[in-house]
Parts: C-alpha cells; sequence; structure tokens
C-alpha cells in the first residue's frame, strides 16, 4: 500500500494534485481511494487530500490514511506540513514548500509566524525532508497555480510515491485542461531540475 | 460503460440516473451537494435526458415537489444533509404512511465529526423514528449498488427510501463505471384515488397497518429470509406481530405479484448471467461468506471489487500458513455477490476470519464507513500476525447495511455461540442497541448470550472513528482471545493484558514525544478576502457604537457564520437555518432596551427566513433583518437560489427580489448599502436601527467566488506605523504582519478597499475602481 498525504490551504490545488495521483495509480492498473476536506475548512483553513494506492495488487478499504502511515507527506506550506507530520511513517518523506503563508490568527496575535523555525523543526525530522525553493517556479510559470505540480515532481523524484516522472507527465495530460498542460509539464520540468 | 474517477456524491448521483430518476431535488448543505450538482451537469451536458432537476427553495419545498412527482409515478430522487431531513420531515413522516408510485429515494448524508454541521444527528434514527427503510454504505460501490437497490425496494413495498453515506464516504473518490448515456423512467402520470392518496386519520390508521407490515417483510428480505432460516429465537417475536411464511416466502395480506415484479426482473437477469438459480426467490442467508472463489462467474455482475477480491483471496491463500483458512484480505473481503442482486441480505455480509481450526468467540459487527475502517485494522493485524508465523483468533464479522428495521434473524444467526461482539459505528449507537435488545431476546428464551460492547463503551461518544482507533481495541482483543487459545489461567490472562496496556500507553508516550517542536499559530475557516460579508459585519458594529447603544447580533447559517471569530466577533447566536430572525424577537422581548440585528444570507432567507419576518411584522418585534445578499449560495459552492433567478435546468428569469417580498411581508423601514463602502453602510445600519418597528438593510456584493480579482490595494511601508488597526478591525487575510509593518498579499486581495477606508493614517491605497465606485 502506497499512502500520500497532501496538506496546505484551502484553494492551493491540493484536490488536483490528488486527481492526478490517482490517474497515475489507475494507469498502472492499482486500486486507488482518494478522500478530501471539501466545506467550511475550504475557507482558507487547513485542507488534507488522503491518497491510498494499492501498489501490490491489493484492495483499497478506507479512504484516509492512518497515523504514522504515510509514506509521502506533501506540504504546500510548510506550518501546514508540519501539522500533519503525525500521518508520516518515521521513515517516510517529506517534500515542502518554503513559503509561509499568514493566518489572520497570526497576524493578531503577538509573535510572528516566519518559515525559519518550521523549516528547521521539518529538517531535524528522522526521515528525509526535501524543502522545494518554489519562487523561482511560480515566477517564471507566471502562476501560482503550478505550485502542486512542482511539488509532485519533487515527491516523484525522491521515489517514495512508487511512480514515475514519465508516468506523473501522463496523468496531469489525463486531468488538466489541454490549455494548462504545458504550464504544468514545464513546471514539473523546473521542480526536478532544480532538485538536481 | 466508462470508468471514472469519482467522488462518492457524484457516482451516487450516477447510480441513481441509471436506475431511471426522472426528478431530483434538493438544498445545498455539506456532504450532501454534489448529488444534485452532478445530475444537474449530465442534464445540462445532454448525456441525461428525460430529468427535471432542481434546487428547491428548501428541502420541505424539495420532498414536496418530490412526492407529487412519486405519486404520478416518477422515479425521484431527494438529496440533503442530515439537519436538512429536519426540515423536510413533516412531509416525509406523512409521506411514509400515505406511500408512494414511483420509486422515492431520500439521499441524507450524515456528517460524523461535525465537519461541517450544526449537530451528530444520526439519519439511521431518523429513519426507524419515521419508520422508512435505511442503506448505510460502507464505501462508493457499495452506495452505488445500494442506491440502486432502494429504487426496487422503494417501488416494491410502496416505501420510501433513506440512503444514508457518511461524509467520509461522500467525499472520498475512486475509479468506477458508469453508463455514459442514462433516460429518466417515462411516468404514467397520476392516477386519482381518494382511498390512497389523501391523509385522513381513518387513512392513517389503516397507513400505519401497512407501514408495520411492510417493515416486517422488508426486516425479512434484509435477513435474507427463507423460513427455515428464521427458526431461532428471532422467530417467535416476528410471529407475535403477525409475521409468518409460506412455502419459504414471507406470508402477507398484500398481493405479492403485483409488489414483486421488480424483483423478479431483477432476478431473471441475474440467472440470464449465469449465476446458479437459488432455491426459491432468496438465496439463504449461509451462503454468502465463501461463495466468492467458490463461483466466480457470477462476478462479472458483480463489481471491480468482486474481480480483486478473487486477487486477494489467491494471495492470501498463497502466502497465509495452513492453520488460517482466511486471512483477513481475503475472508473479511466483502461481498458475496453469488446472492441474486434482489437478495438485500448482501448488504449484511457475515464472514468468518483467523484460525479456522476453531469456532469462534469474537465477533465483530460494523455499520458504514466503520466497516471500511475495520476490514482495513483486520488485514492489518493479519499481516502482523503473519510476520510472526501466526494467524489471528477466530471471528466472526458483520456489517449492518440496513440499519433500520434492523436484519434482527440474520444478527441472531451471526451471534450464535460468540462469547462477545464489538460493534464499531459513528453517531448514535444504533447497531449496539439493536445487538443488546437481541440479546434480551436470546435471555428470554434461554439461548446463550454474547457480552455487547459498542459506542457507548469504547471511546468518546462523539466525533469520527478512525482505522487507529478500530485497531486499538481490536489488537487487544486479539490478545485475549490469543491467551484463551492458549488455555491461560484467567490470572495470568490478567497479567499479560496489563502488561501490553502498560507497553502500549509507552509506546503512546514516545509518539507523542516525536512530534515536531515547533509553534503553529491555528488555522481555522476565515471570510476570503474580499468578503462582502465582512463590511456588513463591521458597520454593523460601528453603527451600534456611534449610536452608543447595546445590540445582540443574531447570526444564521452560511459562510457569514465565520463572522464569529475574531477580529469582527459579530455573531452572538446561530443556531439552525432562518433562526437569527426569529431569534431576534425572543431576545428582544426579554430585552427591550438592547437593539436586535438578525444577520442573514440570500439563500437562507428564501429557504427559512420569511416565516420569520412574518411573525416580527404581525408581533409587532423591533429588530433590523441585515439581509446579506452576494447573489448565491456561497458555502456550500456557489448554488443558485430563488433570488438569482437561474435554474438548474438552464432557465434564467429576474430573480425574486428580497426588498419585495420584504414589503410584502410587512417591513416598512428598508435601507440600502454596498458592504465594500463603510461610510454608507454605518449610515443605512444606523438609520435602520433608529426605526422602531420591523427595520432591514439589504447589504449587497457578490461573492469574491463571482467575479475576476481587480487591481489590489497598495499598503505604504515606509508609511505604515504598524498600528495593527486594519488587522484588529476587520482581519483580512490578504493582510499580514511581519512584526513591524502590515503587508499585503497581492494574490488574495481583490481590491475591495474596506483596509483603506479603516486606517487612521492613510496608509493604505484602494484601487482606483474602488475608490471611483465610493463616489
Amino acid at each position: 500500500m502506497k499512502n500520500i498525504v497532501l496538506t496546505g490551504i484551502g484553494g492551493q490545488g491540493t484536490v488536483l494534485a490528488a486527481k492526478v495521483l490517482a490517474q497515475a495509480a489507475q494507469n498502472r492498473g492499482w486500486q486507488v481511494r482518494t478522500a478530501e476536506t471539501i466545506g467550511m475548512a475550504q475557507r482558507g483553513g487547513s485542507v488534507v487530500s488522503h491518497v491510498r494506492m494499492g501498489d501490490r495488487g491489493e484492495r483499497v478499504h478506507a479512504p484516509l490514511v492512518s497515523n504514522a502511515q504515510a509514506d509521502a507527506l506533501i506540504a504546500f506550506e510548510p506550518g501546514e506540513g508540519a501539522r500533519m507530520e503525525c500521518l508520516l511513517a518515521p521513515d517516510g518523506v517529506l517534500v515542502s514548500a518554503s513559503c509561509v503563508v499568514q493566518p489572520v490568527t497570526a497576524s493578531l496575535s503577538k509573535s510572528v509566524y516566519a518559515a525559519d523555525p518550521v523549516l528547521a523543526a521539518l529538517r531535524a525530522r528522522e526521515g528525509r525532508t526535501v524543502i522545494v525553493d518554489e519562487v523561482p517556479i511560480l515566477a517564471e510559470a507566471g502562476s501560482s497555480k503550478v505550485l502542486n505540480m512542482a511539488l509532485l515532481a519533487a515527491a516523484v523524484e525522491t521515489g517514495a510515491l512508487g511512480i514515475t516522472l514519465d508516468e506523473l507527465k501522463d496523468a496531469v495530460r489525463a486531468c488538466v485542461k489541454p490549455r494548462f498542460v504545458d504550464m504544468n509539464i514545464a513546471a514539473i520540468d523546473m521542480a526536478v531540475a532544480s532538485m538536481a | 460503460m466508462v470508468k471514472k474517477l469519482l467522488m462518492g456524491n457524484e457516482a451516487f448521483a450516477c447510480a441513481a440516473l441509471e436506475a431511471g430518476v426522472g426528478v431530483a431535488a434538493g438544498y445545498p448543505g455539506t456532504p450532501s451537494s454534489e448529488v444534485i450538482e452532478t445530475i444537474a451537469a449530465r442534464v445540462a451536458d445532454g448525456s441525461a435526458t428525460g430529468v427535471h432537476v432542481e434546487w428547491s427553495t428548501n428541502e420541505k419545498a424539495a420532498l414536496e415537489v418530490l412526492a407529487g412527482a412519486s405519486y404520478a409515478g416518477a422515479r425521484t430522487l431527494f438529496t440533503c444533509k442530515q439537519v436538512g431531513l429536519n426540515v423536510a420531515s413533516d412531509a416525509l413522516m406523512s409521506l411514509n404512511y400515505v406511500g408512494i408510485e414511483g420509486g422515492c429515494v431520500l439521499f441524507v448524508a450524515d456528517d460524523p465529526g461535525p465537519i461541517s454541521s450544526q449537530t451528530e444527528q444520526d439519519t439511521r434514527r431518523f429513519a426507524a423514528f419515521a419508520k422508512v427503510p435505511v442503506f448505510d454504505p460502507a464505501d462508493i460501490e457499495q452506495g452505488m449498488e445500494m442506491m440502486r437497490a432502494a429504487y426496487d425496494l422503494s417501488e416494491r413495498y410502496r416505501t420510501p427510501v433513506i440512503v444514508r453515506p457518511t461524509t467520509r464516504v461522500c467525499h472520498s473518490s475512486t475509479f468506477v463505471e458508469v453508463e455514459e448515456g442514462t433516460a429518466g423512467i417515462r411516468a404514467r402520470g397520476f392516477e386519482k384515488d381518494d382511498s390512497r392518496w389523501v391523509i385522513f386519520p381513518a387513512r392513517s390508521h389503516r397507513g400505519h397497518l401497512e407501514v408495520n407490515e411492510r417493515l416486517a417483510w422488508i426486516e425479512a428480505e434484509f435477513s435474507g429470509a427463507r423460513a427455515q432460516a428464521i427458526d431461532g429465537v428471532v422467530a417467535e417475536s416476528l410471529a407475535a406481530s403477525g409475521f409468518s411464511f409460506e412455502n419459504g416466502h414471507p406470508r402477507t395480506r398484500l398481493d405479492a405479484a403485483k409488489l414483486l415484479p421488480a424483483a423478479a426482473a431483477d432476478l431473471g437477469l441475474w440467472r440470464a448471467n449465469g449465476a446458479k438459480a437459488t432455491n426459491g426467490m432468496l438465496a439463504g442467508a449461509g451462503d454468502g461468506p465463501r461463495a466468492c472463489a467458490k463461483d466466480a462467474d457470477a462476478c462479472e455482475r458483480g463489481s471491480l471489487a468482486c474481480a480483486k477480491e478473487d486477487a486477494a483471496c489467491a494471495d492470501a491463500a498463497a502466502t497465509a500458513s495452513a492453520a488460517c483458512a482466511d486471512d483477513a484480505g481475503a475472508a473479511v473481503s466483502s461481498r458475496a455477490s453469488v446472492l441474486p442482486p434482489c437478495d438485500l441480505s448482501r448488504f449484511n455480509p457475515i464472514e468468518q476470519g483467523g484460525r479456522a481450526d476453531r469456532s469462534p468467540r469474537l465477533g465483530i459487527v460494523c455499520g458504514g464507513v466503520s466497516t471500511a475502517y475495520a476490514r482495513e485494522a483486520l488485514c492489518r493485524l493479519a499481516e502482523q500476525a503473519r510476520e510472526q508465523g501466526e494467524c489471528l483468533p477466530a471471528y466472526r464479522f458483520m456489517q449492518v447495511g440496513t440499519p433500520f428495521p434492523f436484519p434482527m434473524a440474520r444478527a441472531d444467526e451471526f451471534a450464535c455461540g460468540l462469547d462477545r461482539i464489538i460493534v464499531f459505528e459513528e453517531l448514535d449507537s444504533v447497531i449496539e442497541d439493536e445487538l443488546v435488545r437481541l440479546m434480551g431476546m436470546r435471555a428470554a428464551a434461554g439461548a446463550d448470550v454474547a457480552s455487547v460492547r459498542g459506542r457507548r463503551a469504547l471511546a468518546a461518544a462523539a466525533g469520527e472513528l478512525s482505522v487507529d482507533g478500530v485497531l486499538d481495541v481490536l489488537e487487544r482483543d486479539f490478545l485475549e482471545e490469543a491467551l484463551r487459545d492458549q488455555g491461560c489461567s484467567d490470572e495470568e490472562r490478567a497479567a499479560r493484558l496489563a502488561a501490553f496496556d502498560a507497553r502500549r500507553s509507552e509506546e503512546a508516550r514516545k509518539r507523542a514525544g516525536r512530534t515536531l517542536q515547533v509553534a503553529l499559530p491555528a488555522r481555522p475557516p476565515v471570510l476570503c478576502a474580499g468578503c462582502p460579508h465582512r463590511g456588513a459585519f463591521y458597520a454593523a458594529k460601528r453603527a451600534l457604537k456611534k449610536l452608543r447603544v447595546r445590540g445582540v447580533l443574531s447570526g444564521d447559517i452560511g459562510c457569514y457564520t465565520l463572522g464569529n471569530a475574531a477580529p469582527l466577533d459579530a455573531v452572538d447566536t446561530c443556531l439552525c437555518m432562518g433562526a437569527g430572525i426569529t431569534m431576534a424577537q425572543g431576545l428582544g422581548v426579554v430585552e427591550p432596551d438592547v437593539r436586535q440585528l438578525a444577520f442573514v444570507g440570500d439563500s437562507t432567507f428564501f429557504a427559512s427566513g420569511l416565516t420569520g419576518v412574518a411573525n416580527a411584522a404581525y408581533n409587532g418585534h423591533d429588530i433590523t433583518i441585515c439581509v446579506l445578499d452576494n447573489s448565491t449560495t456561497a458555502m456550500t459552492g456557489g448554488q443558485p437560489h430563488p433570488g438569482t433567478g437561474r435554474t438548474l435546468m438552464g432557465a434564467q428569469a429576474e430573480g425574486l427580489s428580497i426588498e419585495s417580498a420584504l414589503t410584502a411581508l410587512g417591513v416598512t423601514c428598508i435601507e440600502h448599502a454596498n458592504p465594500h463602502h463603510l461610510e454608507e453602510s454605518v449610515d443605512a445600519v444606523m438609520r435602520a436601527v433608529e426605526y422602531r418597528g420591523v427595520s432591514a438593510v439589504v447589504f449587497r456584493a457578490p461573492c469574491v467566488d463571482l467575479v475576476k480579482s481587480a487591481v489590489p490595494a497598495s499598503i505604504d511601508a515606509d508609511r505604515c506605523t504598524g498600528c495593527k488597526k486594519c488587522i484588529t478591525s476587520i482581519g483580512c487575510p490578504a493582510i499580514g504582519f511581519d512584526g513591524s509593518v502590515a503587508t499585503l498579499d497581492e494574490a488574495l486581495c481583490i481590491g475591495c478597499g474596506l483596509c483603506a477606508a479603516v486606517c487612521p493614517f492613510g496608509v493604505i491605497e484602494a484601487p482606483a475602481s474602488a475608490r471611483e465606485e465610493q463616489r
């Protein structure tokens, strides 16, 4: 079983990313279940998408990933990654964006919510952590919408998802509107290049 | 057929269309909204024909529209969230007595947690209260099967039927096969019959008898009843209620030939597909568990699930040690697809797992998504055991997929010979209570009795279950079973279990210590950047301050409930749909000197607000109604409503006017304001609040989801004093604070200009467009 968790803030694109992974799993002939946060939490709150793939041909029963069972955690915002780290297996791979997003609660409080301490905590964990510098990729793509593809590409590169880059791109072509395919594929390539 | 990645709700919509639904209606509510949206999308793109679909004004309106359509012979689908059924309950209670003609299925989505709801009420209980049969799916695939079975059951017994999935089933996705095109079944039209369609006390008395009789039949069907299968304790109680069998079939006063055509057709199809003809109408309840591997050709009609299960069966058989006949992955694989499709006991499968050389003492019973959690937990425990060259102790497993009427005979069969039963279910202890009732009947009859542990005993009786939660319980119970199998003495067993508990709490302590040590801000849902509700709430508070009066701000259900969060802190009450307007009247009666403001969204205004307005005008209450008109039903994803004039059938008329409705209901003081314009809004609220009697302010600006983001505002960082007034007054998520000055997230900002009106130092500049508008 491959368990993947994607987390971020409502509107960042975790749902599409989960769909792409589900498509890649289906293309491999694996059974797959995903689960989404829909409703109230979408309004700027924390959101989590679960993707469970039967990579050994097994049946997937539950749609949610259990505590400490995720092979990979993909964080669209570092703080949200830290919040959901409990789902990640100790030897699981964490892939995180580098920029924090200020919630109103932080602006109202006396302390400042900064990226560095969060990123340091993520790096200090037992398993492998990959921090993606998304700023140049998003700038080059001219859209913050490609954050999900950049992070997926980085996660695929770690080998933790059990799919290849070509399979990821095929799934993107199947799931994304034709006019956005090139932009997303380019973001995947940029993310891979940035890891080299 | 085409295979697609579908969310549960999308899949259920497709299943209903495939069942020939001709009329679908509902009111939006998480986690149910996507069903109607999917049907509307398929009607719009032409893949579903012969279907009328609508967002009704509220749930009661929806169910009444469907009752009429069903009387006229159409297959109908009602959708709502759990609390929506409260609104439709008046119609449902009577409809069940009257009965239906065209299949009438109520899709009611429950929300354990709750994740997006006011209550954790359990629709299985509601079904029992209303005496309406209910299906409870474990996953999407089973939910689709249940949806089809529900229409069949509904027409055979002329009863409304509820299908109630929960959030995790509704909002999970998987690949399923659906028809590319569907057509609604043509209805034959309404046939007048006063003895049937007009509810009167005498008709109700007869209706109640009919309801009770059909429930006894349905209970027998849910149990996979053949006469010989119900020869235990339960048979006596069934007999006491007038239930009996004839040639192996439940006997009834109703004409069976009239009642069963759909089932007969289904059975014919099943036979044509090569499955073995069974003895009589219904297959035996006991055929289920191991049938899957034995009768592969029957799987054809089953689902993807079954093919996978065969693979899993073979896999498990190859790897398992000889002592384990079946391991969780195989034995606990569900669907006994060899049963004919009209055999509803397939939704209450009984399976055996663990050591094959012992008879099980431990029983596990699940409902809904907890079934999936338990199967998962059992797979993991079986794997753990296998790694140690062992096998799980013997156990028996049952899913209750039809919680009402409870399949008592089936449960009786399940419980035979068991010492104890563990129940996993969310929300209420519905299954647990029924099993306790069963044990009472068994005890009274002198049969052996098992202990029953469920929602009441296992965990906090609120919130969701999880695989981890189930695993925790089962791990300990299996250890206890294994110790018994080894013939341990009571003392030894107690000592080993105590050691297990100590080890587990130590592990939990270690896990807690392993969590990342970093402070994180809470990230609750908030009103979007540029949300017009923010300006309305802020203006209301400013107006009360300027008037130097005390006020209570009653809120309602929708995005604007989020106005209760800091810093707006502008929602003092929230009860249920439409309650704000009426609660304000009660608050005002008790404290006449306190100004009463009631906030209501445009969709909620039409759904449940109108009666409250009429009440205020009629009884002379002094309140101010603030209608937040953002031209959509925003919280649930932007559905149209009477005020928008747009329908799901593609019509675009002029929307109903909120002002005209207010006027017609006796409101004479009606103010208007654009909530993005602070001064204008404050003035409007002040005028309305000063008016004695019922007054209203209509705040009108579209939801940010409906507008393209314009030029953002700008903050002059050099001149910003860092006073945080913008943050502490309106709390827009586009404005942050870097420790010394306010910062702007240009990607979020839509340039509404409210922050510029709030800044005391003129440091924030609204975009030209917003300034223009203000003038």
